[in-house]
């Protein structure tokens, strides 16, 4: 069976295991295994198709528009297409698995229909990705929307249905946005087929107003600032397994938008579009993680973060096209290697961390981590694989979160060194920024883990828990090693991407690796050696092994203490150090960006301190969400309020409706 | 790509390192106790309190995990892998093709993440702040690190530590440029931070910031994880050396010329320590939450570098 044959065999799984799950909605159990195992056969069909497409370098088409009505049904795989495709199945594969035990939370809420949901979740993003007709891209892109809301407000409580309206609301602006900018381009081809889009000879502002609408329309999807204002609510509110895909990959067919569009289509014009979506990333990257800081409810810190690797891709993706607009094939091509790169490891990190918070979430039932503490005696291997997620995101060497913050880094070089002077301005001034928000996320992730998994119970809630089942494992294991190997093989991978991004604008190929060593197009400019890195690490492990074994007394046994010293005080697990204290650093520094909210309650006059009980409460409040957020969520509900006025149910209003419809297109066919 | 004597001259330098640090340690206590007018230990006291404390007995909390149990080791490896890529001896970094400065800044990143995770494991309140502030100290001196070196990296049109010592060392960059002396100032004052000094740390508090997060370790893996944070201190003065004062390093990879190299560095870290020593005597501490001020202060003066280059260039 070739490349064709696996696709289609993989949206037919997708869409049939879903149906059968349906089937068997009563049966809880089986319908989940139905749910998982048909996923992850399509993921895994997916994730052959792809494979062969790079292994073989040609694409290929399925065209199916003789039984399939309106315009041409076309499925056009590229390079980028098969990226896009490997991405988002190697993470439904690994979160298939997972849902298998993970679903059992919900057997009592219809598990036939949230199995339905999601798998046709999976095969929206994957046609999403690779259909190759702006109408069907359209109608997909509206599936997916539609289908991710459905799971988002899955829970059905008010914060899930908060956070779904709010989503509801951005993503259809956004696609309003992308359909006005797709229709443009079919208005002036006169046709709905992206290798028609390609070939548009447009004016220079029509090319502009189509990129700022279309970069608009995907970054309000990709959760990029200031439009990210629903991810935070949308993505923490939705299963934990879902959660994994909407922040892994869904926010990124919004980057294989940008680059379809921006890159493909309009040949990326204009210096001032790359930097635009440079520095719309630069904002998002240290934003997101200023915020993602202050939080202490695990997915929605983990949400937050995917505002910040959005910001990361983003600005790959944006020196990209600046390389790609000043004619410097070497930026452009490192540029989309340090983007594609960093969408593919961030897929696989934010998606390993969300298994491990909707483990954490499955044992406890509390998001709230201030309560948890302890869990990595409790769950080893779930602690294992979230701090392998949490190194990479931390962008610590040698994993992968790091290859492609390097390439992030070299591209902003290129940029600084060859550029104009605006680009020899902005290049070290962003890579101070991303250093400032990656060694932000080092800490943030210290924190995560160190409060969650690290120290005392803090409560009964973490002291009862339990290892999660084996499919939860097997799924987060899956993940750990991704990290791994799309950290040490990255001089295996980077040249693939590399070779991706030169094949997109068909510009001659830049060469990023030897042997065991990648580099930034050229030697000269830095090199670096994962696999070589890591060798040495652990060569090195030896040497104290060894002065312990030289120095050491041997058959000395440590004393274990059943509580730390802690300076000599005696111990109560309450001194252990809590998420807000990381949070109350940050916000001394950062406090213009929070609307921070603190109150005593209780009494606190002189002389009583020792007598009441105080209580000291602390609010974050996102200053984005509330003033983007809410005034938006409620200015469209009164807007609708009053448009209701239109349908007052007399019917001599609606004659008038209609003839009033009538006259005016009388008058317009009459010009 | 891979250089077999270029190797050995890493090895050499992790493992001269690994003699040395305490060395140097000692010597900067010795001399604040001489300006305090103290008898002060011995030089080779850090010596013999890791030898002592290799022999004790450990004691854990029950608490701990492996995390904790694995983190001496961890920080062990990763100090002595920065000591293999920086330039020392010689002018060319012993692993340029392994990794450069951006490498070299986060395995520093990976040295703290691992003695802040191991703090909180240990579940102590007090591992638990040294671990926020070291985190929270290395976000606000990371951008000018980053800043300061990338304006390097721009002169010199790569981020491999060797070329652009190599391009200070034959003066293509002279130092009556304000870049580099406005860049120098500003890393001097992260280096002197990233030492663990003053003004927001007490060598003889050790317990305080730096060393927050060691408060529960003892016997073994005390003296692993302290010695490799000696290291690491030396390390952040290697650093600052390699990228501004690289002169007398070896150009060749003959014998004579690496050892005079590294022989010339030992003095050089000497004066590095003695300079540090001076300064942090003569200076009040301040409370911790005055470090924004003084890293954003570093970070001004990085900016002010960084206008020079643009308005040189």
């Amino acid at each position: 069976m070739d490349a064709r044959g696996f696709f289609s065999l993989a949206v037919f799984l997708y869409t049939a295991g879903g149906l059968l799950a349906l089937l068997f909605n009563r049966a809880a159990r089986t319908a989940n295994l139905i749910t998982g195992l048909s996923a992850c056969m399509a993921s895994i069909s997916g994730i052959i198709s792809a494979i062969l497409v790079f292994t073989t370098g040609a694409g290929f088409s399925i065209n199916a528009s003789g039984w399939l009505p309106l315009t041409r049904f076309i499925i056009d795989v590229d390079q980028l297409s098969a990226f896009m495709v490997l991405v988002i199945c190697f993470l439904a594969a690994a979160t298939s698995l997972y849902s298998i035990s993970y679903l059992n939370e919900y057997k009592q809420k219809n598990p036939g229909l949230l199995g339905l949901l999601y798998n046709l979740f999976i095969a929206s993003m994957v046609l999403v990705v690779t259909v190759g007709n702006a109408l069907y891209f359209l109608i997909f892109w509206e599936v997916m929307t539609l289908v991710s809301y459905f799971l988002v407000i899955y829970e059905r409580d008010q914060r899930s249905i908060n956070g779904g309206f709010l989503y509801f609301l951005v993503a259809h602006a956004g696609t309003s946005l992308i359909m006005v900018a797709l229709l443009v381009f079919s208005a002036k081809t006169g046709s709905f087929d992206f290798s028609a889009f390609r070939k548009a000879n447009l004016s220079p502002v029509l090319s502009s107003v189509i990129f700022v609408l279309a970069f608009t329309g995907f970054s309000a999807k990709a959760g990029a600032v200031p439009l990210h204002f629903w991810l935070p609510e949308a993505h923490s509110a939705a299963p934990s397994n879902v959660s994994s895909l909407l922040s892994g990959v869904m926010i990124k067919t919004a980057i294989y938008g940008i680059i379809r569009v921006c890159v493909d289509f309009l040949g990326a014009g204009y210096w001032w579009w790359g930097f635009l979506v440079l520095a719309v990333g630069t904002v998002s990257a240290v934003l997101g993680v200023i915020y993602a800081l202050a939080q202490h409810d695990i997915k929605r810190l983990l949400a937050f973060h995917s505002v910040e690797n959005i910001g990361i891709i983003l600005m790959g993706v944006g020196t990209g096209i600046i390389g790609l607009a000043t004619g410097n094939p070497a930026l452009m091509t490192l540029g989309l290697l340090a983007g594609l790169y960093h969408t593919f490891n961030h897929a696989v990190f934010k998606g390993l961390l969300f298994l491990g918070a909707g483990s954490v979430l499955y044992r406890t039932h509390t998001r709230n981590f201030e309560e948890l503490g302890g869990l990595a005696r409790k769950m080893p291997f779930t602690a294992l694989f979230f701090l392998t997620g949490a190194i990479s995101i931390s962008a610590l060497p040698p994993l992968n979160g790091f290859v492609s913050e390097w390439f992030t880094f070299q591209s902003l070089l290129s940029m600084g060194v060859r550029g104009g002077l605006a680009d020899k301005f902005w290049g070290p001034l962003f890579a101070a920024l991303l250093a400032l928000a990656s060694a932000l996320t080092a800490m943030c992730f210290v924190k995560t883990y160190g409060i969650t998994f690290a120290g005392p119970f803090r409560t009964s809630k973490a002291e009862v828990a339990v290892e999660v089942p084996f499919s939860m494992i097997l799924g987060k294991f899956l993940l750990a090693i991704g990290c791994l190997v799309l950290g040490l093989g990255a001089p295996a991978l980077a040249p693939r991407i590399a070779g991706m991004a030169t094949d997109l604008v068909g510009s001659k190929t830049v060469s990023v690796a030897t042997g065991l060593t990648t580099f930034a197009g050229n030697p000269a400019q830095g090199m670096l050696s994962t696999p070589l890195l890591s060798v040495l690490l652990a060569g090195l492990l030896f040497l104290p092994l060894l002065i312990v074994a030289v120095f050491g007394r041997s058959g000395s046994h440590p004393r274990i203490d059943p509580t730390p010293w802690a300076c000599g005080y005696r111990y109560e697990p309450a001194m252990a150090c809590t998420a807000r204290s990381f949070a109350q650093v940050m916000q001394s520094i950062f406090h213009p960006l929070y609307t921070v909210k603190t109150s005593f309650k209780g009494k606190k006059a002189a002389g009583e301190y020792f007598q009441t009980s105080l209580v000291y409460e602390v609010q974050e409040d996102d200053m984005w969400t509330r003033y983007c957020g809410r005034p938006l969520a409620r200015g469209v509900l009164s807007l609708s309020r009053t448009l209701q006025n239109l349908q007052m149910g007399n019917v001599r209003f609606y004659c008038f409706y209609i003839i009033a419809v009538l006259v005016i297109l009388l008058a317009v066919i009459g010009l | 790509m891979f250089n077999g004597s270029m190797f050995l001259i890493g090895l050499l330098q992790a493992l001269l390192l690994l003699m040395v640090s305490p060395f140097f340690a000692g010597l900067a206590r010795v001399l604040r106790a001489k300006m305090h007018s103290r008898q002060g230990p011995p030089v080779f006291q850090y010596y013999y309190d890791i030898l002592k404390l290799m022999k004790r007995q450990e004691v854990r909390p029950a608490y701990t995990t492996w995390v904790f149990r694995a983190t001496p080791y961890i920080i062990m490896a990763t100090v002595l892998l920065i000591a293999m890529l920086l330039p020392m001896g010689t002018l060319a970094s012993p692993l340029g093709s392994a990794g450069d400065f951006i490498v070299v800044v986060y395995l520093f990143t990976v040295i703290r993440f691992f003695l802040a995770v191991s703090g909180l494991d240990s579940g102590s309140g007090f591992a638990g702040t040294g671990s926020i502030r070291e985190m929270g100290i290395s976000a606000l001196v990371e951008p000018t690190i980053m800043l300061v070196l990338f304006i390097l990296a721009c002169f010199a049109r790569t981020t491999n530590l060797g070329v652009i010592g190599q391009m200070i060392a034959s003066g293509k960059l002279p130092y009556t440029s304000p870049v580099i002396w406005l860049g120098m100032a500003a890393f001097a004052i992260t280096s002197f931070i990233e030492m663990g000094k003053l003004p927001f740390d007490l060598a003889e508090a050790e317990q305080e910031i730096q060393e927050g997060p060691l408060t529960e370790y003892s016997g073994r893996s005390l003296a692993l994880i302290h010695w490799g944070l000696l290291m690491k201190q030396v390390l952040a003065a290697a650093l600052f050396l390699a990228v501004f004062f690289p002169f007398g390093n070896a150009a060749t990879t003959d014998l004579v010329a690496v050892a005079a190299g590294l022989a010339l560095f030992l003095l050089k870290i000497a004066c590095c320590f003695c300079i540090a020593a001076v300064l942090e005597n003569s200076m009040a501490r301040l409370t911790i939450y005055k470090a924004p001020q003084l890293t954003w202060f570093a970070l001004g003066i990085a900016m002010l570098s960084f206008i020079f280059y643009l308005v040189q260039v």
